[in-house]
């Protein structure tokens, strides 16, 4: 059997460890995104949360994956409770970081300027500084995606969802039949997910984006 | 609040102190200070005296550490900082200009937030840059990055404008752009402001600009003590101390007459002679001056006769006399 005649005869099974490896990664995404902002906004301005944040971030990415998820077994369980505690936690700091650079990154004058008038904090916040700092938040969560989707192939250790569990199959039964078709599979499903999930988030930053930031003088 | 008209009202500054925690000295130390309604009053100094801090005290982007705020009579401290704030109108150096927004959405942002309806908010952005002279066609619905320096100076007056507030802020407004635009944009101003009379604070460190634009002149030093406060003719003939002396430069005398019109001297009737220089009658003195020089004449032909370097000399000498007075019965 050779590599495409394998992909066709375990398509279901491939499409179904694509899909959920696609949704794992998506889930941790959108928890991180939803918290790592939240965290930014409360960091940027204050000197100690914001160290104490980006190191704790920081903190939790030098632990090897391999040991995070193995480590959250007694506490979360085996498969998705555990793939999706490390996942989330990983895809922190580039989410954190984008964050607090974006909005200490705005132009002083506009901030000033847009107080002088009379905008609350609140207001300031959501009509001025995230639009203009959103750019570059979004370009942290996209670089958190792309890391996540590497690491869930890992999670197949700790019998969690996606691709993980082709390449580990694979890998284990190395010489034996479908081994290498099983490994190639997988890897090559990664690829796949990880250009699809950088085409979404091109789309995304394109969509919302606003359009006075993307015009040229 | 203190807007029912949108004509100036009266700003009082009493006892005003800003001490920042950790600093010797304060910023702004007890500062007094009447500003009549209507009128554009400079505050002029070096950076660092403090001048800017007294300003951003009356729309409390800077809390005061102690004094009082009236704004026509209403005590400012008293008020909800962001209410009050839409009720001020603020321009500033750099701008700041929302880049995400277009020109109509950036003026339109304070009538926005005091609720006015979508077509008041249109016609009024329209009217505004018109008043700034940017074609509303054009301009509206452009973004900040697609606008020259000068032009964006514009829209941020025309955006403080807004709301048509009695009394505005303004931070070295036309501090960002090159010479020939700023001149350009001072004299717009200079029209604008004969029209809509507001109140308007104006900081800046540029004397010249002072002399221009102000009605009255603050000159502030360290702590934003006020060394002197009286109209441009008065601080430069009669400076109050040699820090004043100094910030005036060499050349008061020829300030002054930049400040005084050929019109406002009265001309000698004696028929203008065949080959004397030309000037007009809203010319300045200075300008008169300029061009008897360049031509190596004693007198000039105006539309109303003819103007002798004796008569110059005589409008900065009478004037001078005049004025001692007024200073010294103002003390």
């Amino acid at each position: 059997m050779n590599f495409s005649e394998y992909v066709v005869s375990r398509w279901d099974t491939l499409s179904l460890a694509a899909a959920e490896h696609a949704l794992v990664v998506g889930i941790a995404i959108a928890i991180a995104t939803v918290a790592g902002v939240g965290i930014g906004l409360l960091a940027y301005d204050a000197p100690k949360v914001r160290s104490t944040s980006v190191a704790i971030s920081a903190g939790i990415l030098t632990v090897p994956s391999l040991a995070l998820l193995t480590l959250l077994i007694p506490i979360v369980g085996l498969g998705w409770g555990s793939t999706l505690v490390s996942l989330t936690a990983y895809a922190f700091l580039p989410i954190i970081r984008n964050t607090v650079t974006g909005m200490r990154g705005l132009d002083a004058a506009t901030v000033e300027a847009g107080r002088g008038m009379g905008l609350s904090r609140t207001r300031l916040l959501l009509r001025v500084q995230l639009p203009l700092a959103w750019p570059l938040i979004l370009t942290g969560v996209r670089i958190s995606a792309q890391m996540l989707i590497g690491i869930a192939a890992i999670a197949a250790v700790v019998d969690g969802p996606g691709l993980g569990t082709q390449i580990f199959e694979g890998l284990s039964r190395l010489g034996s039949v479908n081994s290498l078709n099983a490994t190639l599979a997988g890897t090559l499903g990664i690829v796949v997910i990880a250009i699809l999930f950088d085409l979404f988030f091109f789309a995304v930053r394109y969509i919302t984006t606003p359009r006075g930031l993307r015009v040229r003088p | 609040m203190f807007d029912r008209d949108t004509e100036g009202v009266r700003i009082e500054l009493r006892s005003l102190t800003k001490h920042y925690p950790g600093q010797p000295a304060p910023a702004v130390d007890n500062v007094t200070l009447d500003i009549p309604a209507g009128e554009l009053v400079v505050f002029v100094g070096p950076s660092g005296c403090g001048k800017t801090t007294t300003m951003k005290m009356i729309n409390r982007l800077v809390e005061p550490t102690s004094g009082e705020i009236r704004i026509g009579g209403q005590d400012v401290l008293s008020l909800d900082p962001d209410q009050l704030r839409r009720h001020i109108g603020y321009a500033i150096q750099q701008v700041g200009l929302f880049p995400h927004q277009t020109i109509a959405q950036n003026i339109g942002l304070v009538p926005n937030l005091l609720g006015w309806t979508a077509d008041r908010i249109s016609a009024r952005v329209d009217e505004l840059l018109s008043l700034v002279n940017l074609e509303p066609s054009a301009f509206r619905d452009r973004y900040p990055r697609q606008l020259s320096g000068g032009q964006q100076q514009r829209v941020g007056v025309a955006r403080a404008l807004a709301a048509d507030p009695p009394v505005m802020l303004m931070d070295e407004p036309f501090g960002a752009t090159d010479p020939i635009t700023r001149e350009h944009l001072q004299n717009e101003f200079v029209k604008l402001q004969k029209q809509l009379r507001k109140t308007i604070i104006f900081v800046t460190h540029d004397f010249e600009e002072a002399i221009k634009l102000g009605d009255r002149i603050a000159v502030l030093r360290e702590g934003s003590h006020i060394a002197q406060y009286d109209t441009p003719a008065a601080i430069l003939a009669d400076p109050a101390d040699d820090y004043v002396a100094n910030f005036i430069g060499q050349d008061a005398t020829l300030k002054r007459l930049a400040l005084m019109r050929v019109s406002e001297v009265p001309a000698t009737e004696s028929p203008a002679g065949p080959g004397l220089p030309q000037v007009s009658a809203d010319a300045s003195l200075r300008e008169a001056l300029d061009t008897m020089i360049a031509h190596g004449a004693d007198r000039c032909s105006t539309p109303a006769g003819v103007l002798t370097y004796a008569a110059l000399c005589e409008a900065v000498g009478t004037r001078s006399g005049e004025q001692e007075d007024v200073v010294s019965s103002d003390r």
